[in-house]
C-alpha cells in the first residue's frame, strides 16, 4: 500500500447497513481504489436446518430465509419439490400464486426506493413511498391473512381462494399503486438533487454486468435483458404479456427507474391475471415423501435470480436443500460498482443493489495463501470461542 | 435593574429558551406533516412539550465520555457552543428597533460568530478521535468554505441600503422608509435563505451529520448533557437564523399596525422564516459535500455579487 491510501472499514456495524457485513475500501483521499467483501456474520445454518425437518415443515422455515421476498423463496421452493413429486398444478392456483408474487415484488420495490431516497438524505420520498407500499401489505393480508410471512403457498397448490371482494379490492389497490409509482418516475426523472446524487454514480457497464453474472434490477440497469419470467417462466407468467424493462444508462438512477417501472409492470400483471382468472380448484393433494433424485428451480425474486436445489432420498426429509438468493450473485458486481467512486456514494451504490445480508451469508474457512477451505463443527466453534474470550 | 430583567425575561434568557424549545416544534411538526406524519404527538397538547422533554431527558442521561478524547476541548465545546448562539441572539432587534446591545459593524460580528460556529463543529469532531466525528468535522468546516462567502454578500445588500454596518441601524432605515429590504433584494433574500440553511446543517445541507452515510457526524461521540447543550445551541441558531433574516430583510420587529407591540411583530415574521426552512428541508435529496461546495461558488457567489451590482445601480 502506498502511502497516499488508507483502509476505510464499512461494517459490520455501520448506519449504512441494515444487516452487519463488513467491506473493507481502500481510499485515495475520496476515491475508492479496492474493496474488499467479508461475508458470514448473520449466517443462520438454514440449509442444515432444512435436512431435519419434513417437506411440509421446510416450506415454512424456507420463508424465513428473506423476510421480503418470503414468496419467492416459498414459490421456488414449492416449485422444486412440486416438479420431483411430479405433480400438476391447477390454473387457478397458479394465477395466485402470480398475483401474490406480483404484490411481493411491488411491496420490495417500494421498500426499495424508499431506503434509497433515505440513503441520500431525502426523507420526504421515504415517507411517502412507505405509505403507499402499505397498500401491497394490506392486499397480501387481505389474500394470504399475513403481511410479511405469506405462507401462501401449499404443496400443490395455494392455501386461500381469491374471493370476488378481495378481486375488487385488487383492482383498486393496483390503480392506486400505478399512479402513484408513475408520480415517483416523474419525480425521479426530474428532481435535481436525486440526479445528482444518483446519476453517474456506481457504473457497472453492460460486458461486466454479463461477466460478473449480475442479477435481478441490477443487470437489467445496465442493459442485460435477464428475467427469468421470460426465458424460463413459471406459474403463468408465459400466459401473461408483460414488458422486460431494461435501462442502460447502468448507474444508480437506471436502477431506480427500472425497479419503478418494474412496479407499474406488476400492477399491469395482476390486472391481467385477476381479468383472466381461470376457475376451478386451487389444489391438488400432495404426497408426503419425495421419490429420490435431484431437482433445481429457478425464478425471479424481487432482487433477482433465486435458485434452489434439492437432493432427495426417497423419505419425507430432504437429504440437501441449497439456496442461492440473488444477493449473493451480485456481490461481485458491487465490488466493481465500488471502485472508482466517492466515499460519499458508498451508502446509496450499496443500497442499490437491494442487498440482503442474511439471505446470503455463507460460513467457511479459507487460508487465503493455500486456497485451501475447511468448515468446523459446533463444538470446535464453542472451543475457540471460549479460547478466544479466555474464559 | 431593568436592564437585568430585559436580560432574564424579554428579550432575554427566559423569552429565548421557550421559544428555541417551541421552534423546535414548529418545525419538527411542519416537517412531519409535510411527510404525512404525525410528528410529536403525546408530551403536552399536540406534542408541544416534547423538545422540551426530550431536552430533560437528555439532562438525566448518563454522559459518556471516551478514553481518548481531548477532554477539555471535547467538554468546551457545547458550553462554547451554548453561550456564542445565546450572544449572537443579543445582538439582533427583537422587541423593539433597537437591539439589547448594538454597535457598529456587529453584522460583521454576527458573522465571524457563524465563522466559530463551524470552528467549533470542526473542534468537536477532531477532539472526539472517532472516525465519523473527524469526517464529520471535516465535512463541517469545507462547507463553511461554500455557504460563508454568498452570506456575507447577501447581508451586505441591506447594508447598503442603510449605510451601516449595525443590524439596529439596518432595521431603523428600514422602519424610517417604511421599506423592507427584501423589496430591493430578493436575490439577497433567497441567497441568505440558502446559505442558512447550509449554516444551520439542515437537508439539502445536512453533509456534516450525514446519517446514513457517518452516523451524526462530528456529534457521535456526544452524549447525555453535552448532547442536549449542542441540540439546545442549534434550537438556538434556528431562531438566530430566523431572526437575522428577520431584521435585514423583512423589517425587523415593525410593522403596519403600530397597535401590536414589536415583539408579536417579530414572532409572526421569524415563525414564517422557520416555516419557510423547515419546507425547504422536506423538498430535497442530500448534496455530496464536493457537489455543496462547488454549486455554492458557481451558482450561489456571481448571483450575489450581480444582487449588489443591480442593488448599486438602482440607488444610482
Amino acid at each position: 500500500m502506498s502511502e497516499s491510501t488508507y483502509t476505510v472499514p464499512i461494517g459490520p456495524q455501520h448506519p449504512a447497513l441494515k444487516e452487519p457485513e463488513n467491506f473493507t475500501l481502500t481510499v485515495d483521499g475520496e476515491e475508492i481504489i479496492d474493496v474488499k467483501i467479508r461475508l458470514g456474520y448473520v449466517h443462520r445454518g438454514g440449509e442444515k436446518a432444512f435436512e431435519s425437518r419434513t417437506y411440509v415443515q421446510n416450506m415454512y422455515l424456507i420463508e424465513r430465509v428473506c423476510g421480503i421476498c418470503a414468496m419467492a423463496h416459498q414459490l421456488c421452493y414449492v416449485n422444486n419439490i412440486e416438479s420431483m413429486m411430479e405433480i400438476e398444478v391447477p390454473p387457478r392456483a397458479h394465477y395466485i400464486r402470480t398475483i401474490v408474487a406480483e404484490l411481493e415484488r411491488i411491496h420490495s420495490h417500494l421498500l426499495w426506493l424508499g431506503v434509497a431516497a433515505h440513503e441520500i438524505g431525502f426523507d420526504t420520498l421515504f415517507m411517502y413511498v412507505w405509505r403507499d407500499r402499505e397498500i401491497s401489505l394490506d392486499l397480501m393480508e387481505e389474500i394470504t391473512g399475513n403481511r410479511v410471512l405469506h405462507a401462501a403457498n401449499t404443496l400443490g397448490g395455494v392455501r386461500r381462494d381469491l374471493s370476488t371482494d378481495i378481486i375488487s379490492k385488487l383492482r383498486k389497490g393496483s390503480k392506486i399503486i400505478r399512479e402513484r409509482a408513475e408520480y415517483y418516475k416523474k419525480i425521479g426523472l426530474t428532481e435535481k438533487t436525486i440526479l445528482k446524487r444518483a446519476a453517474g454514480v456506481g457504473i457497472l457497464p453492460y460486458k461486466d454486468a454479463v461477466e460478473l453474472c449480475a442479477v435481478g434490477p441490477t443487470t437489467r440497469a445496465s442493459g442485460v435483458k435477464k428475467d427469468v419470467r421470460k426465458f424460463d417462466p413459471y406459474s403463468a407468467y408465459d400466459e401473461i404479456p408483460f414488458d422486460l424493462i431494461t435501462y442502460d444508462s447502468c448507474d444508480v438512477a437506471a436502477r431506480i427507474y427500472v425497479r419503478v417501472d418494474e412496479t407499474i409492470e406488476s400492477t399491469k400483471i395482476i390486472d391481467y391475471a385477476i381479468s383472466h382468472l381461470p376457475s376451478g380448484p386451487i389444489g391438488v393433494k400432495a404426497p408426503r415423501s419425495v421419490p429420490p433424485g435431484e431437482g433445481v428451480s429457478l425464478l425471479e425474486a424481487p432482487r433477482g435470480e433465486d435458485i434452489h436445489y434439492c437432493k432427495s432420498n426417497g423419505t419425507d426429509k430432504p437429504e440437501r436443500y441449497k439456496v442461492r438468493a440473488p444477493t449473493l450473485g451480485n456481490w461481485a458486481s458491487m465490488a466493481r460498482m465500488l471502485i472508482g467512486g466517492y466515499v460519499a456514494d458508498v451508502p446509496i451504490t450499496l443500497a442499490a443493489i437491494d442487498p440482503c445480508m442474511s439471505c446470503t451469508d455463507r460460513m467457511t474457512f479459507v487460508d487465503a495463501n493455500s486456497d485451501k477451505t475447511w468448515t468446523w463443527s459446533l463444538e470446535r466453534l464453542r472451543k475457540h470461542a471460549k479460547k478466544f474470550y479466555g474464559r | 435593574m431593568i436592564e437585568v430583567l430585559k436580560l432574564l425575561i424579554i428579550p432575554g434568557i427566559f423569552f429565548l429558551f421557550s421559544l428555541a424549545l417551541f421552534y423546535q416544534w414548529l418545525d419538527r411538526k411542519f416537517y412531519a406533516r409535510l411527510q404525512n406524519r404525525y410528528g410529536p404527538l403525546h408530551t403536552g397538547r399536540q406534542g408541544i412539550l416534547q423538545p422540551f422533554a426530550d431536552f430533560l431527558k437528555l439532562l438525566a442521561k448518563e454522559d459518556i465520555e471516551p478514553k481518548a478524547v481531548d477532554k477539555y476541548i471535547f467538554r468546551g465545546v457545547p458550553i462554547l457552543f451554548l453561550t456564542i448562539s445565546i450572544t449572537a441572539l443579543f445582538l439582533i432587534p427583537m422587541s423593539g428597533i433597537e437591539a439589547f446591545t448594538h454597535f457598529e459593524g456587529d453584522l460583521i460580528f454576527i458573522l465571524f460568530i457563524m465563522s466559530l460556529v463551524a470552528i467549533l463543529a470542526f473542534l468537536g469532531g477532531w477532539c472526539s478521535t472517532n472516525r465519523f466525528s473527524t469526517i464529520g468535522g471535516l465535512r463541517a468546516a469545507v462547507q463553511t468554505l461554500g455557504f460563508e462567502v454568498p452570506l456575507a454578500i447577501a447581508f451586505i445588500g441591506p447594508a447598503i441600503l442603510a449605510q451601516s454596518l449595525s443590524i439596529t441601524e439596518i432595521v431603523r432605515w428600514q422602519a424610517e422608509n417604511n421599506l423592507w429590504a427584501i423589496a430591493l433584494n430578493p436575490l439577497g433574500f433567497g441567497i441568505a435563505i440558502i446559505a442558512l440553511l447550509a449554516e444551520l446543517e439542515k437537508i439539502p445541507f445536512d453533509i456534516p451529520e450525514a446519517e446514513t452515510e457517518i452516523v451524526a457526524g462530528w456529534q457521535t461521540e456526544y452524549s447525555g448533557r453535552k448532547l442536549a447543550l449542542l441540540r439546545f445551541s442549534f434550537d438556538l441558531e434556528l431562531i438566530m437564523a430566523a431572526a437575522l433574516i428577520t431584521a435585514l430583510f423583512l423589517g425587523g420587529p415593525t410593522g403596519p399596525i403600530s397597535v401590536f407591540p414589536g415583539i408579536i411583530w417579530f414572532l409572526i415574521k421569524a415563525t414564517i422564516v422557520v416555516l419557510i426552512l423547515s419546507n425547504l428541508r422536506a423538498l430535497f435529496a442530500r448534496f455530496r459535500i464536493d457537489q455543496m461546495v462547488s454549486g455554492s461558488w458557481k451558482y450561489l457567489v456571481p448571483l450575489a455579487i450581480l444582487q449588489i451590482i443591480v442593488l448599486q445601480l438602482i440607488l444610482g
